[in-house]
Formats: C-alpha cells, structure tokens, sequence
C-alpha cells in the first residue's frame, strides 16, 4: 500500500486555522485515514532531474525515487518538515493529496460547511479521437481532457502533482492498466490535439527524462525505464496510442510515458490534462479525482471538447454532482445514532456533502460531488454520517436478542481428544495444511496418485498439495525434535480434505488425529497403550486387523476399527520412511479419522 | 574428650592419611569415593583444623601419540644439523633444501626451531651449522631427555631426573606436534595434629545416605542414617507439561468468548467456489484480489456448480446494476464461469456468509474459526496459510452502536483492556470500523481486526432484509504480538522450543 507524506504545515496553509501536526493526525484518523506516524522529514534535491526526494530526518539522501539516479555524495537538502504519513486507501482516492485531505478536513475541522464547488469555463482546446484507437490491435479507447490554470508551480508543487498522478495510477488506473494520466504546459502546445495511434517502428520521439534522445516506441519499451516497466501493457498491441499537437509534436504514448519538449516545469501555469485507458469510468473518475485536488491548490479549470471519430462530442470534465435520497429513519436503524433532522444536515455538511430535507419528513436530498465515486448506494452515505457524528461519540450497546451458544460438534469431540493426550504427555504440534507431493505421499514410501486435491498456481513450491492425512506434518515436526531429550510424544489434530465428487465443491472433508512416540524405546507397544488409553477415554473400544501399508514396517502394523467413524491406522515407521524424514530413531504412530465434517448449507 | 563425630567418607579418608600425606588422586583410586566427595571431606576437615590442604602447581607434559616415532627418527632439526656437519658446516640454500627433501626433513620446521635453538643460521643464500648446533650433534638437547623420561611414564616435569626441566619446557612451548603442556594443580592432604590425636582418641562415624531404601524405612534403619543435605539454592533440571499449541489456546478463547455471547459455531469448506469466498460478498470478478496472483486457484477439484439459481440471479443483479438493493451495482456483464471456478478460501467469511444465506433471518449470531489461504510467499512476517475468526450478527437490533458494543465485548473477552474505534474502508461493509485494542504488554494501541456493517449489496441477494454486524481477525498477528516471537514461520515448524517456549498465562 503506497504511503504519501503530508507536510504539515502546507496542510495548514490550506486551513483557516493553525492546528498543531498532532491534532491534524488526530482528525485524520477520525475521518477513516490511516496515520502510520508524524515524523520530520528532511527534503532533498535530485542533481539530475531537480525533483525533491524526501528521506527520514537524519538519513542521508542518495537516491532519486524519481528518475532513480543514484551517487555517491548526498544530495543538496533543501529544508525539513514536519510530515503525517499516511497509508493510502484505496477505496477513498479523493483523499490521496494535500488538497483532497484539506478539503475533507475544513469540513471536519468545522471551518467549510457543505459542498465544495468547483465552477468551470470553457478553454478553446479541442481534443480529436481517431477511429484506430477503438480497434483491437491499439486499443485504448477511452479518453478525457481537461485544462487547469495554476499558480505558477514551485519546486513543491511540482512533486506534490506527480505523486498525485502516480497514485491514482495505483489506486484508479490500477497500475495503469484501467487509466493513465498525463499532464503537460499548454504553453508548449499548438491547437488542436489528436488521440491516435502510432506505428512502433516509425515516428520517434524524445521521451520525458531524455533531453536531444530520439526513440521509437518500440525502442522505449525496450529501454527507457518507464518503458520497460509498463512494456506488458502494450505487449498485444500493433500500434500504440499517442495524442499530438497540431504541429505533430508528440505529447504522450500512453500509458508509458510523456514526452520531454511538453513536461511541466517549475513556473508552469497552463496544464492541459488527459486521462486514457480500457475502463470509462477510471478514465473519468481519474480526472475528476485530479482537477478536484488541483482546485483545492488554487487551480481554476476549464473544459476540453473531445469529439469522436463519429463525431460525438463530451465536454470534459463533466463535475456535476450526483444526487441521492436519504432516509431519516432508516440511517437511525443502520446506525443506532441519535439523530434527527437538524443533526443529520450538520453531519453530511461536516463531510463536505450539500443536504436538502425532501417535502419535511423522512427523506434527504444529498448532493454528492463527481470525486466522490465511492459512494454507490445509501449506506455509503450513512457511512459518511457516522464518521461526521465522530465514532468517539457513539456509545456501544449491546443487542438485547437473547440467543443460546452452541459449537460444532466434531469441536466438542476435539476438546475430549486434546486433554487426553495431553494428560498422556502428548504436546501438540501444528503444521500447514498445504504441502508438496514429495512430503505428502513421496517420502512415505507411496506413489503419487493421478487424482488428489491439488492446487493450480502456488507461488511457492512448497505449497501445492492440500493435505488429506498429518502423518507427514508430525514426521517432521519429529525431525524438527531430533535433538531433544528422548523420548518425544507429540500429536496433530486439525482437519483434511479429499476428494470427493459427491462431497461439496467436489471434496469432503474430516477432522483427522495423528500422534507418535520417537525414542530408543518407541514402537508398536508404546502407542498401543496410549491409543487404548485415548479409546478407553472416549468410551470407545477397537478391533485391531494385520494390515500392509508401505509407511509402516511389515508386521508391526495394524488397522482398527471401532464402530463409529474413529477409526485408522497404527504402528511402527518403516525405516525407509524415518531415513526419507531424517529421523534416527524409532517411531510408533497412529493416523486415524476423528470425525467427518457435516456443512449445514 | 568427646570423641570426633565424621561421616564414612571422612573416617575413610582420615584412616588412609594416617601413613603420611596423600595426593587426592591417589586417594580417589584407593578409596572408591569421588574426587567431590574427597574435597568436601577435605574443605570440611580444613574449616575444623583436623587437615592440612596443600596445593602444588604442577607441568604435565601429554605426549603426541607419535612421538616415540618421531624422537627414533631424530627432530627435524637434529637430522639437519647432521646435514650440515656431513657437507661441512654450511649449504646453499638451494641445495640445503634439496637435500632436506631427500632426507624427508621438514624445512620450515628446520627454520623455525633449529634457529630457535641457535644451532643453524641462515645467511647470504647459505645455512650454517653454528658452533651450538655442532656441540648439540654429541649429546640430546634438555627438551630431548624429558620427552624421553615422558615416554617412559614420567610425565610430571617434577619428576625429571637429570633435565633442565625449566628449559626443556620453554622449548616445548608451542610445540604440540611434539606434546601438550597442562598445568595442573596437585592438592595433598595431610592430618594436623590435632586430626591425629581426634583419630588415636577414637572417632564416631555416622552413616549417611543419599537416599533411604524400602528396606531402610521397614527396617528402622533410618533412626541410625543421616540423608547428606542438599545445596537447596541450586536450580534443578528443566520439566516441561504437555501442553496445547500457542495457536491452539488463542483459538480455543475465542471460541469461548463467542460460545459465551450466545453465537453457533459453523464451518464451511476450505475449498471454496469463488461464488460463496468472493461474489456472495459483492466482490467484483475483475478485483485484484482475485487474480491468480493472490488466491489459490485449484488444479483440482477445478471447477463447481452454483447454488440455488434464485440467489445467483439475484448475485448478478447486485454486481452489474444493483438489482433489487437500491445500488447502483459494479456496472460490468457478471460471468458465472467465474464464480464456478474453486478457489482455497481467502477468508472465513466465506463461512459466515453461508451462515447468512442459510439462514437470512433474524436472530442469528454464528461464527467461524478455521484455515485460510492467500498465494503469498512465506517471510518471517507472511504466511500463505492462516487462521482467521469471524463472527456475523443478524438482528432487529443490529447497527453501528451495537456493532460496537459487541466489538467491546469480544475483545475485552479476549483479554485486553482497552478497546477502540475509528473509521476504516473495506469493500463488503459500510460503514466499516477498524478495532484498537491496548496492548499492556507493549503499553501501546494496536490495530487488531476488521469490522462493519455486510452492505445491502452483500445481504439482500441472500434474502437477509436487516443489517448484519460482521468482524473478523487474523489469529496468527494475535499470536505474534501475544508471544513476542520474531519469526512468524516458527509457530508451525513443529519444534516443541516454540510450543513449550510460552508459558500458559501468555
């Protein structure tokens, strides 16, 4: 999860009032954010590319997470801040910047009541999408634009707007996948912009971060950091997306990388903004998201007509709040507040939403702003209410249902096994219930089988098999305890899981026992007596059958039964079986069936 | 005068000292007691004035098991001395060490001791034999005459007739190609006077035992056996009880704390279909969490059939629209091929949701404690595979507040003091309160779980009309933070230190 750091005394400049970093980091917590900690941060600049790189207060800075130069020498601090560290939620994206947190904020702080309103003129650019960009061989069909007039950017701004923009690529675009932003100076462009396709081989450009270096597409992809990162987006396609200027300069190929001749700089004022991608409603959620938090910074937007290759036309961005109705009386039954009509306006009002009472009675008029794209149903909103009412102030009850405890009954049956072997000096031992073919049947002198519960894509090799028997988790917890005291008696009980066409989803499961006596003197005798005594608990009595089984040494093994379903196996390891474990010693053990699962679906 | 009141063990000890003194070597091997036994008897006589304890330094000199075979052949730098004498005195060096190869002599060794001794010197691309090394040629050097006398049993340098003792063990120094050199401390004992007159007045001995037999006590023979005390500051030998896992006891209270609220315990397969661990929750298909990436997908068992056709439809409905739930849904085309896939449960809310589907109607409280799985790589913070507890209210009186106040309760049940709440954001509950417990052990807050309200979105396709409180934790974090271990994987390698490294009030 990608954490951003809010320098504290900037957020206060966007508040009316003063508020020490504490009670900032406070309030945050209160509206649902993630504080990790307040911290001072020294801020360095990079020597190559100028950006500023925070490092923690008394680290010392060598690195760019930016253009990733890397040196010797540390680089130029440029000051220190006191900073909140806050983890990014992603269901909240309006609140991944200074100023989507500001806004929240003087709501909060009681300094802003209502909704924030963003009011938009119209810029003459004009944004023309070609037909190609639909197609299946350079898809990327969607776009939205917008232009912003900013206060001339500093060092500070800058960074802020491109931490911005790369984490709404993490927490809208999806890493890029669903929508990619790009910002450039307008100043550096020339009318109109077309959303096209390029040919990979052709057409270079000279990406961003590459002064005076022409590339190819394909050559970026190959080479150009940037480009071998997000390759993988563009890896089916024949030709990629780019917009240019009516000169034909390159602005951008997204979603890889902008070009260097139209980057925003520090003083820049004029950005024109774009947002493309597969997924509509990340492309406009992503560019609401952005120009909502630069009008918070002091930016005024203006819209952008992008006409389609059919010739339809959407002014963009489209800011125009969505409108939902609000029930009194069942916010009260979802929340168990004390509310009413005046305290559920001021609460809405406090999370910066425009309240309005339908016709006098139960039902709310709640105006929602476009950034706002979390809120889909109701009781979003009544999440909103809650958190403006202040989760400190809610005092807990408890429900007045009475109602009667009950366990499962393969748990009870558990609980009688446990505390008899525990009083036979069994320690219980626990292992993963996903294994590898060698240990599950391998090693135990067994086959593979064709069929077994086996899982399709584990990251790790260890884990691909799902356990249908313990046997082979308390063989080795045995060689785990090779070095102790002799002897070791240690037991496993938990559940497994088999095959099953019958069974639900194709499996069946059980609540299996495995238990075992390592040591000079362990064997067929020492467990015996130990399982008769765990029977003789459990009210059981068993019938022991000669059996072969290839984990057991031949004639030391038997099979019982007992006229419930606890039945099993029960005798000496084979010593090919303690060789395969690692283990020196004797070994008696019992594997049996405790109690198969019944779901109550 | 009374006559001296001593244990067997001193009245042996004191009658064999009676000759003369005695070493405590040889006292052990003529007496049969222990050497502690020997030194309690002579720390004791020592204190009461009846022993004398002298202690005497001694060089033990431990020869190499060749060294008969080595002094036969003649030191390395004895046999080039004899080189040097036979070429006259002095060699190049060239031809020094051809003829030291010939004759299986040691170089190095020839430089570094022989010049040590002063019998060769190594000049200008020459070795010569120094007036020393020719004088040595006639008669064995001090170190030479004591390993032979150690060969022959003497291996005390107190016992060397005839040698230098102190020069041959500098030359010995450093030389444990030849033998080892040990000091060691020789104790005598002696009786006083005043022991020997105690002795000639006649001693009382007393028996004492370590421990009184069967027959000791049916006999009466305890009246006449003193039991040696012990030294009852010492610490013993370490017991450990069998005794349940760490994580076995985290999961046993909570099951206890939710018996005790009034909730039924459920379970559900841990191969799940991706409907019941992900749909039914109103996840969407294309959700990250989904992906091959983070979920076990099954080889086998591949693929399941969906339930009842009504709850499915109405499943769908809540993704791509909202259906019937008032949302405004995910806005997508819902594939049941991908509900149908069967995935290792992600969660134990794939139990409690089944719980709901069930049974919709209120009241219901059930919970679920069991294995979940997660496609990760193992780490000492990671595990793939974990536990979770999750527990589900459906009431008339189910809300915020009393979400809350069931948090409270559990969590004071599982033994923390303190209990808190703030806003959190996750995608099946709104609202959704992430729960801070204190810790007293660390003296912080800490994030424990995870809890809400189930949305509409997640209820209403099951038939359930009334809010429904849900809230679950991660048993393993809890252990974690309970037992102070630094390694996470530890819990389920089986080693017993681990198990038996918690005492039970953790």
């Amino acid at each position: 999860m990608p954490v951003v750091s809010i320098d504290a005394a900037r957020l206060n400049a966007l508040l009316a009032n003063s508020y020490a970093p504490e009670r900032l980091s406070d309030a945050l917590e209160q509206i649902g954010c993630d504080v990790e900690e307040v911290v001072e941060l020294g801020r360095f600049r990079c020597p190559v590319c100028a950006s500023m790189v925070e490092g923690s207060q008394g680290a010392e800075t060598r690195v760019c997470g930016v253009c990733g130069h890397s040196q010797e020498a540390v680089f130029e601090q440029v000051d220190t801040i006191t900073a909140i560290r806050l983890d990014l939620l992603a269901a909240r994206p309006d609140l991944f910047d200074i100023g989507g947190l500001a806004r929240a904020l003087q709501g909060y702080l009681g300094e802003v009541r209502g909704m924030p309103q963003y009011p938009t003129a119209a810029s003459p650019v004009v944004v023309r999408v070609d037909a190609s960009v639909a197609r299946p061989e350079s898809f990327r069909p969607h776009i939205r634009c917008a232009v912003v007039q900013v206060p001339p950017l500093d060092d500070v701004g800058l960074a802020t707007l491109m931490k911005l923009q790369e984490n709404l690529h993490w927490g809208v675009g999806r890493d890029r996948k669903l929508a990619s932003i790009g910002v450039y100076d307008l100043d550096t462009l020339e009318g109109d912009i077309a959303y096209t396709t390029l040919d990979p081989d052709a057409e270079p450009f000279e990406p961003l971060g590459m002064p005076g270096v022409t590339m190819s597409g394909r050559t970026i992809l190959e080479e150009h950091p940037k480009g071998t990162a997000y390759a993988h987006l563009l890896a089916d396609l024949k030709r990629y997306p780019v917009l240019r200027d009516a000169a034909g300069q390159v602005l951008s190929m997204p979603p890889i990388i902008n070009s260097e001749g139209t980057r925003v700089r520090v003083g820049s004022t004029r950005l024109f903004v774009d947002v493309t991608g597969p997924s509509e409603a990340a492309v406009v959620n992503s560019l609401n998201m952005l120009v909502s938090s630069l009008c918070e910074l002091g930016g005024q937007v203006s819209t952008v007509r992008v006409i389609g290759s059919d010739g339809a036309e959407v002014v963009s961005p489209d800011l125009t709040p969505r409108k939902y109705e609000v029930s009194l009386s069942r916010a009260k039954q979802w929340l168990g507040l004390p509310l009413d009509a005046t305290s559920l306006v001021d609460c809405f009002e406090r999370m910066r939403l425009d309240v309005a009472a339908l016709d006098g009675g139960d039902l709310f008029q709640v105006t929602c702003p476009a950034f706002r794209s979390d809120v889909r149903h109701m009781v979003d909103l009544f999440e909103d209410l809650a958190i403006g009412f202040g989760y400190e102030n809610i005092v807990p009850a408890i429900v007045p249902t009475m109602t009667v405890g009950r366990p499962r009954p393969e748990e009870q049956l558990s609980h009688l096994v446990r505390t008899a072997l525990v009083g036979l000096g069994y320690t219980e031992t626990m292992s993963l219930p996903m294994t590898t073919e060698a240990d599950h049947f391998t090693r135990l002198g067994q086959p593979v089988p064709e069929h077994f519960v086996r899982v399709a894509n584990p990251k790790l090799r260890a884990l691909t098999v799902v356990r249908s028997h313990l046997m082979g988790g308390v063989l080795q917890a045995l060689h785990e305890n090779r070095r102790r005291p002799m002897p070791v008696r240690i037991f496993e009980l938990d559940n497994c899981v088999r095959l099953d066409p019958a069974g639900e989803n194709g499996t069946t499961e059980e609540r299996r026992l495995c238990f075992a006596d390592i040591g000079p003197d362990a064997g067929y005798a020492s467990v015996r007596a130990r399982l008769d005594a765990l029977l003789w608990e459990l009210g059981l009595t068993a019938t022991f059958t000669a059996v072969e089984h290839p984990a057991f040494v031949p004639g030391r093994v038997a099979r019982f039964t007992t006229g419930t379903p606890v039945e099993g196996l029960i005798g000496e390891v084979a010593p090919g079986v303690l060789d395969a474990f690692g283990i020196d010693l004797p070994v008696g053990l019992v594997e049996c069936l405790i109690a198969p699962l019944a779901w109550d679906l | 005068m009374a006559g001296v009141v001593l244990t067997e063990a001193a009245a042996t000890v004191w009658r064999a000292l009676e000759a003369g003194p005695r070493e405590v070597g040889s006292l052990v091997a003529s007496t049969g007691l222990d050497q502690s036994r020997v030194m309690v008897v002579a720390t004791e006589g020592e204190a009461g004035g009846f022993l004398h304890v002298v202690a005497r330094p001694r060089d033990e000199v431990e020869p190499a098991e060749d060294l008969a075979a080595q002094l036969a052949l003649g030191l390395p730098e004895r046999r080039a001395a004899r080189l040097l004498a036979d070429a006259g005195g002095a060699l190049a060096m060239a031809d020094f060490v051809a003829a030291a190869r010939d004759a299986d002599v040691a170089v190095n060794e020839v430089f570094r001791f022989g010049t040590a001794r002063g019998w060769v010197q190594r000049g200008k691309g020459e070795v010569v034999l120094t007036d020393a090394g020719r004088a040595a040629l006639d008669a064995p050097a001090a170190d030479e005459a004591a390993l032979a006398q150690v060969l022959a049993g003497q291996r005390f340098a107190d016992e060397w007739a005839g040698v230098d003792a102190a020069e041959a063990l500098r030359l010995l120094q450093g030389r444990a190609g030849l033998a080892k050199l040990r000091k060691r401390t020789e104790r005598v004992l002696a009786l006083t006077n005043a022991g020997a007159a105690a002795l000639a007045a006649g001693v009382t001995v007393k028996r004492e035992q370590n421990a009184l037999s069967q027959e000791d006590l049916r006999s009466g023979a305890w009246r006449d056996i003193t039991l040696r005390p012990y030294d009852v500051t010492l610490p013993a030998a370490t017991v450990r009880p069998a005794r349940l896992h760490p994580v076995r006891r985290i999961i046993e209270q909570a099951r206890q704390a939710f018996l005790e609220l009034g909730f039924e315990e459920v379970a559900s397969p841990a191969v799940e279909s991706a409907f019941w661990n992900f749909d039914a929750l109103f996840q969407p298909q294309d959700h990250p969490a989904r992906d091959m990436q983070d979920t076990f997908y099954m080889a086998e068992p591949a693929r399941t059939t969906l339930p009842d056709p009504a709850i499915v439809q109405a499943v769908r409905g809540a993704h791509e629209d909202g259906g019937d739930t008032g949302s405004t849904g995910w806005g997508y085309t819902w594939r049941p091929e991908r509900a149908e896939a069967v995935v290792l449960r992600t969660h134990t809310t794939a139990a409690t949701i089944r719980a709901l589907a069930r049974k919709p109607n209120p009241p219901h409280k059930a919970f679920c404690v069991g294995w979940t799985h997660r496609n990760e790589t193992l780490s000492f913070k990671h595990l793939p595979v974990f536990h979770q507890i999750d527990g589900i209210i459906i009431d008339e009186h189910a809300n915020l507040a009393t979400l809350l106040g069931t948090l409270d309760a559990f969590y004071r049940k599982m033994g923390f003091s303190g209990v808190r709440f703030k806003p959190a954001f996750y995608p099946y509950t709104e609202p959704s309160v992430d729960v801070m417990v204190y810790m007293e052990s660390r003296g912080k807050w800490i994030e424990m779980g995870g809890s809400g309200i189930f949305r509409p979105e997640v209820t209403e396709p099951l038939g359930c009309k009334h809010p429904v409180l849900a809230w679950g934790l991660g048993v393993e974090r809890l252990a974690m933070l309970r037992l102070g271990f630094p390694d996470i994987r530890e819990l389920y390698q089986g080693g017993l230190d681990t198990v038996e490294g918690v005492p039970l009030c953790r």
